[in-house]
């Protein structure tokens, strides 16, 4: 097996201690607290709780919200000693642009221009912009791990050999729904974080950005390397975590395995650490349980930094490689009395000792559970370039507007309607009341999907890991604590609805209902945000037999869907999505591989997407038929785009535009991937959708051809 | 207001605001245990009745521990209520 190390090639890190990782160094090797007042936005009650801001000024001029500034200056800061172009951008983040949405919102704006940089994945967007990245986006939205699995999934980019340079890393800025989501939760801290400490209240809400630029390009002795990831679900709670950390415990396991180290090679370890008394004691028994009774320096610097949420994991890896490059090891800031109840000793003050190796942690609601190894360099590095055996379909299902699989399929067939949002009562049925009894649309969308697909599945098959795409996450949560909150002069918003408004809510409740305690990722990048689960199925499915349930799932809220998506504007209220079970290797059956995706238009990236197929002759000896994703907003782009496929490809078979079938809204295509599952099984595409004559398949596969801002394509095919 | 009607008004909220299945107002005991039992009733379900009984209330239960004292049955919540809210005459 050759050797692939991940090498750390550039560091960025914006917090409430400093702009740039000279300033986090010297605030960490004082020892000193970034936290303070809150000034972004007016807070009503008399009582302001300390926050982790920035210090970053006001521009007026600057269209681009908060976050993706925060993220921007990171970027800048990793990319300014070699500045050549990426090949992917992997980010992760929790709250986008709904610091600027809030307020908009609250004015009564009605603008749809106004919420363009609403969507999770337009920081990407606007990185790759910014650092000319024509490849692959990935947004990550798993709460406060998203920074730590957006570096595992770009590690595991590096790796297979499908990139070379990858920017990496989490962002989040301070906004209304988390500071006032964590207040109602009495999760915040009233005299700032006291990770660990016996008189601890919660956390103090931050934001941030902390970015990385890993390679698998040479780099000189010495530099810090990227050795181990690892990452696990609780499926035990939607917000507190296992008691016995017995998630946190499995990430530990894994990062450490993947990084070829035992527990006693670890020289640092970087807690989670938010102050909670549940995080912190759960982390401390998952700490006992691997480490035994004399564990390596520890602390958290969250009591400097405050709880950045998804920028966390980023900025505590950033701090890892410091750690390594600067032999520090940082001090538990704002710790008084350790809690004898935790049979720690965290660090009281900053320790300069040489550090070979890093352990850094991060937990998330859902119980999404990261763990990453970051250290010297090392000869044992892991490569998992070998080649896989394909992804095969081992169960799916769709919904949409008309109905549950077989109702969206026959329709569909018969060349009808099917957009539209299905009802309630029959959305979910057979699912348990007590679980849905405080869900709102998108869990149940998700949690229907999924338990669709996987009716019938013996317990042995069922997946342990879970990948959900999700474009706007849940909206009906999201503007349901927005408005509560804002109607009640910032009093009373539903503690309920904060914990759903989370885009990895629904992914966490799949787990809780199927017991999937692997990897649990979601993604979020406007239409693609289907293709973006496909590919961090692909990444986290390593070995044969590994199964995944990927999900790609949007809801239809009827104030916020207009508003924040081009494409909803003009057309009738409709959502769903579709659910796939995919083994690596597995049961000879349809397979589904995604042979390209990437973040770019136009007669090349149309000819990259060709050559990507294996060429013009094998797109027409494969591919019987052509599912096209138009969205409505990119029509005309997506227009030229497909037609420059046909010319270009000679492919004359049918091409169907499903979108006027299924709906406009951002996860359409993980319904055309369970309608492509059947014509593939049928081995013909229906009279109805083929010009009137039925058209067999002859052996050949369904092309998703996903057009837009985002090119992407994904076969399905029988082996 | 009378304790009688207090815990029937906090009866029907509470099956109202947690939007418990199959849960009548009748069926929250007065002495039983409030939370983790067979109601179904969990920490989340705490910090929603904590929420409506600041805001119907003016009663503020702002930390765990006390959260724990108060809300162990429906009738040690009437009782805090009916002790610390400002419109309640006693």
């Amino acid at each position: 097996m050759s050797e692939v190390p991940i090498y750390i090639a550039g560091l960025g890190a914006v917090s409430a201690l400093a702009r740039g990782t000279d300033g986090m160094l010297q605030a960490l090797l004082h020892d000193r607290c970034g936290l303070g007042p809150l000034d972004l936005f007016p807070v009503a009650s008399e009582a302001a709780l300390p926050v982790g801001q920035v210090d970053l000024e006001d521009d007026a001029g600057d269209p681009l919200p908060r976050t993706h500034r925060l993220a921007g200056l990171a970027a800048d800061q990793t990319m300014a000693e070699d500045p050549r172009p990426l090949d992917a951008i992997v980010l992760g983040t929790t709250t986008g642009g709904i610091l600027t949405t809030e307020a908009l919102l609250q004015s009564g704006a009605t603008d749809p221009a106004a919420f363009r940089y609403h969507g999770l994945g337009t920081i990407a967007e606007v990185l790759a912009r910014r650092c000319a990245c024509r490849g692959p986006l990935i947004t990550v939205s798993t709460a406060c791990s998203s920074g730590a699995v957006a570096i595992a999934l770009a590690m595991a980019l590096l790796r297979r050999g499908l990139a070379r340079r990858v920017l990496a890393g989490g962002a989040d800025s301070l906004c209304r729904l988390t500071y006032f989501g964590f207040k109602a939760l009495q999760l915040i801290d009233p005299l700032g974080a006291r990770p660990l400490d016996r008189e601890r209240r919660g956390m103090s809400v931050a934001e941030g950005a902390g970015m990385l630029l890993l390679t698998s390009e040479a780099q000189a002795a010495g530099a810090p390397q990227l050795l181990g990831a690892g990452l696990s679900c609780d499926a035990h709670h939607a917000t507190t975590p296992h008691p016995e950390g017995r998630g946190a415990l499995a990430a530990m396991q894994a990062a450490l395995a993947d990084a070829g180290l035992a527990a006693g090679e670890i020289d640092y370890i970087n807690l989670h650490g938010t102050g909670t008394l549940d995080n912190d004691l759960a982390e401390a028994r998952a700490v006992s349980a691997l480490f035994g009774e004399r564990p390596p320096p520890l602390s958290s610097i969250k009591g400097a930094t405050g709880h950045s949420l998804a920028a966390a994991g980023a900025l505590e890896a950033v701090v890892a490689a410091l750690a390594v490059s600067h032999g520090l090891a940082p001090a538990n800031t704002g710790l008084t009395n350790v809690d004898a109840q935790l049979k720690l000793n965290p660090l009281t003050v900053p320790l300069r000792t040489p550090i070979a190796t890093v352990l850094s942690n991060s937990f998330g609601f859902g119980g999404n559970n990261a763990a990453l190894v970051i250290g010297k360099d090392r000869t044992r590095a892991k490569s998992s370039t070998a080649a896989r055996p394909p992804l095969t379909i081992a169960a799916a299902a769709g919904l949409t507007g008309v109905g549950h699989d077989q109702a969206t399929w026959e329709r569909f067939a018969a060349g009808g309607d099917c957009a539209g949002c299905l009802d309630e009562t029959t959305l979910c049925q057979g699912l348990p009341p007590r679980t849905l009894r405080r869900l709102k649309r998108l869990p149940k969308l998700a949690l229907a999907l999924a338990a669709q697909a996987c009716q019938g599945v013996a317990p042995e098959g069922l997946p342990a890991a879970i990948s959900l795409g999700t474009a706007w996450g849940a909206l009906s949560e999201t503007h349901d604590f927005l408005q509560r909150l804002f109607e009640t002069g910032q009093q009373f918003p539903s503690p309920t609805d904060f914990i759903g408004s989370v885009h990895n809510a629904p992914a966490g409740q799949i787990a809780m209902h199927l017991g999937a305690r692997g990897a649990n990722v979601t993604t979020s990048g406007g239409d693609a945000s289907f293709e973006q689960a496909l590919l961090a199925a692909d990444l986290l499915t390593d070995d044969p037999g590994q199964s995944i349930l990927v999900v790609g799932v949007d809801e239809a809220q009827p104030v916020l869907a207009p508003l924040l998506d081009p494409s909803v504007r003009n057309a009738p209220l409709a959502d769903g999505g579709g659910a796939l079970l995919l083994r690596r290797g597995g049961a000879p059956g349809p397979t589904l591989s995604l042979l390209a995706y990437g973040h770019d238009t136009g007669p090349e990236a149309v000819h990259h997407l060709i050559e990507s197929l294996g060429g013009a002759r094998a797109i027409r000896e494969t591919c019987g038929a052509v599912l096209a994703g138009i969205p409505a907003a990119h029509a005309a782009q997506a227009a030229r785009d497909l037609a420059a496929f046909a010319a270009a490809s000679g492919f004359d078979g049918p091409v169907i535009d499903y979108r006027r079938a299924v709906g406009q809204f951002g996860a359409a295509s993980a319904v055309a991937a369970v309608l492509a599952l059947r014509m593939v099984q049928g081995q013909a595409v229906p009279a109805a959708l083929a010009g009137g004559v039925e058209c067999p398949l002859e052996g050949k596969g369904v092309l998703l051809l996903g057009l837009g801002p985002y090119l992407s394509a994904v076969r399905i095919a029988l082996p | 207001m009378d304790m009688d009607k207090l815990i029937e008004a906090l009866r029907v909220k509470i099956v109202e605001i947690l939007n418990l299945p199959d849960v009548t107002p009748a069926d929250i005991p007065l002495d039983g245990q409030l939370v983790g039992g067979e109601l179904g009733i969990d920490s989340i379900d705490v910090l929603e009745m904590v929420i409506m009984i600041e805001k119907d209330y003016g009663v503020v239960i702002d930390n765990k521990e006390l959260g724990a004292k108060v809300f162990a049955s429906l009738r040690t919540l009437a009782a805090y209520i009916q002790e610390k809210s400002p419109g309640l005459a006693n």
